[in-house]
C-alpha cells in the first residue's frame, strides 16, 4: 500500500496545473462558453500536453498511462473547470484499446492520441436514465456492412466530434459501433449545458458503422466506469479549487467590522466541507486504483466511490454558494461556475441515488476496502 | 382543540377558489404551474385583477382600504392563490412598505402613496443591501444630507429585485454617523425616475435578470418623501420585517410544486417501483420524507395562525418559518431536477418561454427550466436574513 506520488506524478501534475493557470483562466473560459462551450484549440492545447494520448499505447502514439495518471489529470482539469472533453478521449481509447479490432485501432488511437480525432461514447438515451442495459438503438448487418438507427442524448462535444461509439442492439444482443459524424444519415443538434460545456442530440439513420465489439455491454460497462473514475477524479479538482475559492473570500469579506471567517457557525461549515473533500479524494483514489479489477469488484468500487462523491460534491457546492451570500448566486463570480460543474457532474454517469442502488444491490455480510 | 377550519371559514375559501379561478388568467397560470419565465406584464396584469377586486392588499385593515381579513383568511387566500398557479405577489409594495407607511407615515403620505399599491398601478423595489453591507445592514452607507426642503441621495444599493420594473424605491440610508449605526438611519421613500439614478442589471448563475444595483448619484428627493422621523428608520425597518410572518414559509407554493414534483417523477419513471424497478421506489421515498417535511411545516405555520387569531400562545418562530421553508424550497427544486436526471442538464434559455416550438433534448420541454430553478433557489437560504443569521435569533430566543 502507497498513496504517495512518484516523481513523474507530480511532474504531470505541475505541467496541467501550469497550463491552467498561464493557459486557461476564468476570462478564457468565459469567452469559450459564451461561443458555444468548446473550444479546439485548447483541446489541441490538451493534445500538446500529451494528455489526449494518456490511455493510448506508446505503439499507438500515445504515453501508455494508467488511471492514477488519469486520475491526476482529471483532478488538475477539475481545478479550472475545463470544458474540453478529456474524459471522453480517455474512455474512447480505452475502449478502443481494449475491444476493437486492429485495424480500428491503428486508423483511430494515433489520431486520438495526437488531438486531431475527437472521439465521443453517444449511449444517453430517453428512458434509460442511467441504467446501461437498456438500449432502442438497433444495428443491421447487410453484405458485410453495419448500419445503425437510433436517437442519443446530451452527447459530449456531440456537433463537434468526428466519431461517436454507439452502443445499439445487434440481434438482441448490444454490440458497440465507431459511427462517424459525417455519415450518411447523422444529424447532431448541439447545445451548452448547464456547467457551460457543449452537447448534442445525435440521430443515426441507417448510419454506415463499424463494428467495434459485440460483446457490447461489458465495453460499455467498462466505459462508464471509466467515466465514473474521471468524475471522481474532476470532482475533486473542482472541490478542492471551491474550498480554496471559499476559504479566500471569507478571509476577505467582512461583516460586523471583522471577516466573516471568525464567524463560529461558517468556521464549521468549512470543516464539514473538508470532510466532505478528504472523504470525496479518498474515494477517488480508491475508485482509480480499482478501476482494473475484475468487472463485479470494479463496478462495486465505481458506485460506492460515485455515492461518496455525489454527496461530496453536493454539500461542497451548495456550502461555498451559501458562504459566499449574494455573491454566490451571480454569473459574474467564480464560485457558481464551480457549483453548477459540481452539479452536472453529479448527474454524469449516474446520479447518487442510482449508485447508492448499485452499492445496496452488491452488499454482502462482510465490508470494507478489500471486501 | 379542533384541526378543521370553521364552516365560516370555509365558505371563505370556497369564495376565494371560484374566483381566483374565474379570474386568474389561463396563460398566467400554464406559465406559473411549468416553472415558465414570468413576464412584467405577466405579474403586474395579476396585480391589477387583484387590485381592482380590493384584494392585492389582501393583508390590510379596511381603514386603508384592505378587506380587514383575519389571519387564517389571508392564509386561505394565499393558499388558493398558490394552488391555482398565481404567480407570487411582488412583495415590495402591498406587503413590505405599505405596513411601514400605515404605520408610521403621515396622513398625507398615507393618501399619496396607498391607494397606488393597492391597486397594482405602481411598482416598488426595496433598497436595503449595499454591497459592504448585507447581513450587517445597519453598516449601510448610503447618504442622505438633508438641504433645506431636500435630502440629496449619494450611494449604492444592490440585490434589488426587479429593480428595473421599479418606479418607487423605499431606501434605508444614513443621515447620521453619530452613535450606533442603527441610530443614524432613516427611511426614505424615492421616485425612481428621479435625475442620478442608475438601475444596472446583475445576471444570475441561471442567466436571468432578477435583480439589480442601484446607484445614487446627487440624487434630489423631497423631504416630505422621509417616512417619520429622521434617524428612526431601523425601528420601521425592523416593524416591516416582523411583519413578514407565515407568508415568508411559502408552504402553499410547497404544497404546488410537490405536485409537480410528483407529475415529474411519474414522467421520468422514477415514481412506480413495480414499473421502473428498485431506483423509482428510492426516489419515490425521497418525495415521500419531503411530503412530511411540507405537512410538518404546514403545521407549524397553522399554529402560528392559530395563536395570531386567539391572541393566546403567541408564537415567535418567524425565524424557523423563514429556515424549514427556505430549505424545502430548495429541496423541492433539487428532487425535480434529479428526477429528470441528465435530461435536465441542456441550457436553452428560450427553452422557459411559453410556447417556445423548438426540440428540447428528451423531447420534454418541461424539462428545461428545472436545473436553472435549482441554481436560483439557492438564493432562498441568502436573502432576507441568511439562515445563519435566523439561526442566531432563533437561538437566542431560547438561550436569551
Amino acid at each position: 500500500m502507497d498513496f504517495d506520488f512518484s516523481e513523474d506524478l507530480e511532474q504531470l501534475r505541475d505541467a496541467v496545473r501550469k497550463w491552467i493557470d498561464k493557459g486557461y483562466d476564468f476570462e478564457r473560459r468565459r469567452a469559450i462558453v459564451n461561443a458555444g462551450g468548446f473550444d479546439r484549440a485548447a483541446y489541441t492545447e490538451l493534445a500538446e500536453l500529451g494528455l489526449t494520448g494518456l490511455y493510448v499505447s506508446e505503439d499507438h502514439g500515445g504515453m501508455g498511462m494508467g488511471p492514477v495518471e488519469a486520475m491526476i489529470a482529471m483532478e488538475e482539469l477539475g481545478r479550472g473547470i475545463v470544458l474540453e472533453p478529456l474524459a471522453q478521449t480517455l474512455i474512447a481509447s480505452a475502449v478502443l484499446q481494449t475491444h476493437a479490432p486492429a485495424h480500428l485501432q491503428s486508423n483511430w488511437l494515433p489520431r486520438i492520441a495526437g488531438g486531431e480525432a475527437i472521439v465521443v461514447l453517444a449511449h444517453q438515451e430517453r428512458g434509460a436514465r442511467h441504467h446501461l442495459d437498456r438500449c432502442k438503438a438497433e444495428a443491421k448487418e447487410a453484405g458485410g456492412q453495419w448500419t445503425v438507427s437510433g436517437t442519443k442524448s446530451i452527447v459530449p462535444v456531440g456537433d463537434v466530434a468526428d466519431t461517436f461509439i454507439v452502443p445499439a442492439l445487434a440481434g438482441g444482443q448490444m454490440a458497440l459501433f465507431l459511427v462517424e459524424r459525417a455519415a450518411a444519415g447523422v444529424k447532431a443538434e448541439g447545445y451548452v449545458t448547464q456547467d457551460g460545456s457543449r452537447a448534442a442530440e445525435v440521430t443515426f439513420s441507417n448510419s454506415p458503422a463499424q463494428l467495434i465489439t459485440k460483446n457490447g455491454l461489458t465495453a460499455l460497462l467498462e466505459a462508464a466506469d471509466i467515466g465514473s473514475a474521471c468524475v471522481c477524479a474532476e470532482g475533486v479538482g473542482v472541490m478542492d479549487k471551491t474550498l480554496t475559492i471559499t476559504a479566500e473570500y471569507l478571509n476577505t469579506r467582512k461583516q460586523f467590522g471583522v471577516p466573516i471567517a471568525t464567524f463560529q457557525a461558517l468556521r464549521h461549515r468549512v470543516a464539514d466541507m473538508k470532510m466532505q473533500l478528504e472523504l470525496a479524494r479518498s474515494m477517488s483514489y480508491y475508485a482509480s486504483l480499482k478501476l482494473k479489477a475484475p468487472e463485479a469488484e470494479r463496478r462495486q468500487a465505481m458506485a460506492r466511490a460515485r455515492v461518496q462523491l455525489g454527496t461530496s460534491m453536493r454539500f461542497v457546492g451548495q456550502s461555498a454558494v451559501q458562504l459566499h451570500g449574494g455573491i454566490g448566486v451571480t454569473e459574474e463570480y467564480i464560485v457558481s461556475h464551480y457549483f453548477k460543474k459540481l452539479t452536472q457532474l453529479e448527474m454524469t454517469f449516474g446520479n447518487t441515488l442510482h449508485h447508492l442502488g448499485e452499492v445496496s444491490e452488491r452488499m454482502q455480510d462482510t465490508a470494507g476496502v478489500f471486501a | 382543540m379542533d384541526l378543521a377550519f370553521t364552516p365560516e371559514e370555509l365558505a371563505f375559501r370556497d369564495e376565494i377558489h371560484a374566483w381566483v379561478h374565474a379570474n386568474l388568467p389561463k396563460d398566467i397560470s400554464d406559465k406559473v404551474h411549468a416553472a415558465q419565465r414570468l413576464s412584467r406584464d405577466d405579474m403586474q396584469r395579476w396585480a391589477k385583477i387583484l387590485g381592482k377586486k380590493g384584494w392585492l392588499a389582501y393583508g390590510w385593515p379596511q381603514q386603508f382600504g384592505g378587506p380587514g381579513w383575519t389571519a387564517v383568511q389571508k392564509h386561505l387566500f394565499e393558499e388558493e392563490c398558490a394552488l391555482a398557479g398565481a404567480p407570487r405577489i411582488v412583495p415590495f409594495g402591498p406587503v413590505m412598505v405599505a405596513p411601514v407607511i400605515m404605520a408610521f407615515g403621515n396622513a398625507e403620505q398615507q393618501q399619496r402613496f396607498l391607494p397606488g399599491i393597492a391597486s397594482g398601478e405602481v411598482w416598488w423595489s426595496q433598497g436595503y443591501s449595499e454591497p459592504g453591507s448585507g447581513s450587517d445592514l445597519a453598516s449601510l452607507k448610503t447618504r442622505a444630507e438633508r438641504q433645506g426642503d431636500k435630502y440629496i441621495v449619494n450611494g449604492q444599493k444592490t440585490w434589488t429585485t426587479l429593480g428595473q420594473y421599479g418606479e418607487w424605491i423605499f431606501c434605508l440610508v444614513r443621515t447620521s454617523t453619530e452613535g450606533k449605526p442603527q441610530t443614524g438611519i432613516s427611511f426614505l421613500l424615492i421616485d425612481m425616475k428621479s435625475p442620478g439614478i442608475t438601475v444596472r442589471p446583475i445576471q444570475l448563475l441561471d442567466g436571468e435578470h432578477e435583480v439589480n444595483e442601484v446607484w445614487f448619484d446627487n440624487v434630489e428627493v423631497p423631504a416630505e418623501n422621509l417616512i417619520g422621523e429622521e434617524n428612526k428608520g431601523w425601528t420601521y425597518a425592523k416593524h416591516l420585517l416582523s411583519h413578514e410572518r407565515t407568508n415568508i414559509a411559502d408552504v402553499n407554493r410547497a404544497k404546488r410544486e410537490l405536485e409537480r414534483l410528483k407529475r415529474i417523477a411519474k414522467a421520468e419513471g422514477v415514481w412506480d417501483s413495480t414499473v421502473d424497478g428498485p431506483s423509482a421506489g428510492r426516489f419515490r421515498d425521497e418525495i415521500a420524507k419531503l411530503e412530511v417535511d411540507i405537512v410538518a411545516l404546514e403545521m407549524l405555520v397553522l399554529r402560528v395562525l392559530s395563536a395570531e387569531k386567539s391572541g393566546k400562545n403567541s408564537l415567535d418562530i418567524a425565524g424557523l418559518l423563514k429556515i424549514r421553508g427556505s430549505e424545502i424550497q430548495q429541496r423541492y427544486t433539487e428532487l425535480m431536477m434529479q428526477a429528470a436526471g441528465p435530461f435536465a442538464l441542456p441550457f436553452i434559455f428560450e427553452a422557459m418561454e411559453a410556447g417556445w416550438q423548438g426540440n428540447f433534448p428528451g423531447g420534454v420541454v418541461g424539462n428545461a427550466p428545472l436545473a436553472s430553478n435549482y441554481f436560483n433557489m439557492r438564493k432562498t437560504t441568502i436573502y432576507g436574513g441568511s439562515n445563519e443569521v435566523q439561526r442566531n435569533i432563533v437561538s437566542q430566543t431560547v438561550l436569551g
